[in-house]
């Protein structure tokens, strides 16, 4: 890989926005737990008894890794983590486009107003080249803290 | 060795995560607070449920009557094999004209704050005192087979739907369920009042 693209200058700034991200979307559910339920009812991919514990649990989640990719502590596992709800959020944006069932994301807590359909299905289809956006970013990282270790050796 | 340390800091990671939302659930307040298991159906049926109710005291009681000068006309009778049923905005203004029909909003409440049907009272599906909420209700010792409007806000909107099911289970077997929500109540200009109270 380019060593400019595993530099510790360009690392920093995608540490920053990763982190800024995941810990401004952790934060928005964490406002509101039963909205962001209702969010992940509305995908209808899991069972309803699933529903509230991920509801809980999950913006924590972002939250917690979003603050240890900041600081710096555990990078290659909080770029990991990232890395798998980034695809669980693709995959579940996917299968509900492929099913024409409108969602509203989710992604940073309810939204503000109202929308229509069409503007859901292209929500989501914004959602989705932003998370595979966000995944090459963690890509970056991961490839970074590899570089580092390898010129420490 | 390297691997199994990041694979450790992912765990920790979880394990913070758990802990810190358990305690932020614990401390929320109601309309925050989530039961940690969820009692949502994964899906609400096209067709209302055919479940057969248990038998309840009131549940012989008489088809319901309208009111003289009722412009509906309809009689809205229970329906104990059906959770709920669902009606036009014609039929929930008619109900409504009669005055004695109980109302129920099943949005959230900061929605339902922000504006909701006269009169009608809130019982969010995604809060966690929904249960108790709808077990106080039963508690009034209200007639099991009158009717019962509930609605949120139209179109795709299911929560209407779950707190239906929620009172037919504990018995209430006329649940109506008003199919077009608030939007069609504010299209229609009928009643609107804002704030905690009914």
């Amino acid at each position: 890989m380019n060593s400019r693209l595993t530099s510790s200058w360009v690392t920093a700034r995608v540490q920053f926005v990763l982190a800024a991200i995941f810990v401004v979307a952790g934060f928005g559910k964490i406002l509101d737990p039963p909205g962001f339920a209702h969010e992940i009812y509305n995908y209808k991919l899991l069972p309803g008894v699933a529903v509230n514990a991920l509801a809980i649990v999950l913006p924590w989640i972002e939250l917690v890794a979003g603050f240890a990719l900041f600081v710096g502590v555990a990078r290659r596992s909080a770029a990991r983590i990232f890395g798998v709800l980034l695809i669980v959020f693709v995959i579940a944006l996917s299968v509900n486009l492929v099913r024409g069932r409108p969602v509203d994301c989710g992604c940073f807590g309810g939204p503000k107003v109202p929308k229509t359909d069409v503007q859901r299905l292209g929500d989501m289809k914004i959602a989705i080249v932003r998370d595979l956006g966000m995944l090459l970013l963690v890509w970056q990282v991961l490839a970074a803290v590899r570089r580092e270790e390898r010129d420490r050796r | 060795m390297r691997r199994d340390s990041s694979w450790r800091d992912a765990v920790g990671i979880v394990v913070v995560a758990v802990v810190a939302a358990a305690v932020s659930n614990a401390l929320a307040g109601p309309e925050r607070k989530l039961h940690w298991i969820g009692s949502y159906s994964s899906a609400v049926p096209a067709a209302p449920a055919t479940v057969v109710p248990t038998p309840s005291p009131g549940a012989a009681a008489a088809a319901v009557t309208p009111a003289a000068g009722d412009e509906a006309g309809k009689a809205f009778a229970p329906h104990p094999n059906k959770a709920w049923v669902e009606i036009s905005g014609e039929d929930v203004a008619a109900l409504y004209a009669r005055g004695n029909i109980l109302f129920l909003d099943a949005r959230r409440t900061s929605v339902y704050r922000a504006g909701h049907i006269a009169g009608a009272r809130s019982i969010s599906i995604w809060e966690a005192d929904a249960d108790d909420k709808v077990k106080a209700l039963f508690s009034e010792g209200r007639d099991q087979s009158a009717p019962i409007v509930v609605y949120c806000s139209g179109g795709d909107c299911e929560d209407s739907h779950h707190l239906g099911e929620k009172l037919y289970f504990v018995g209430f077997d006329n649940v109506l369920v008003y199919k077009d929500g608030f939007p069609d109540w504010e299209k229609r200009g009928l009643a609107v009042k804002k704030g905690d109270a009914p």
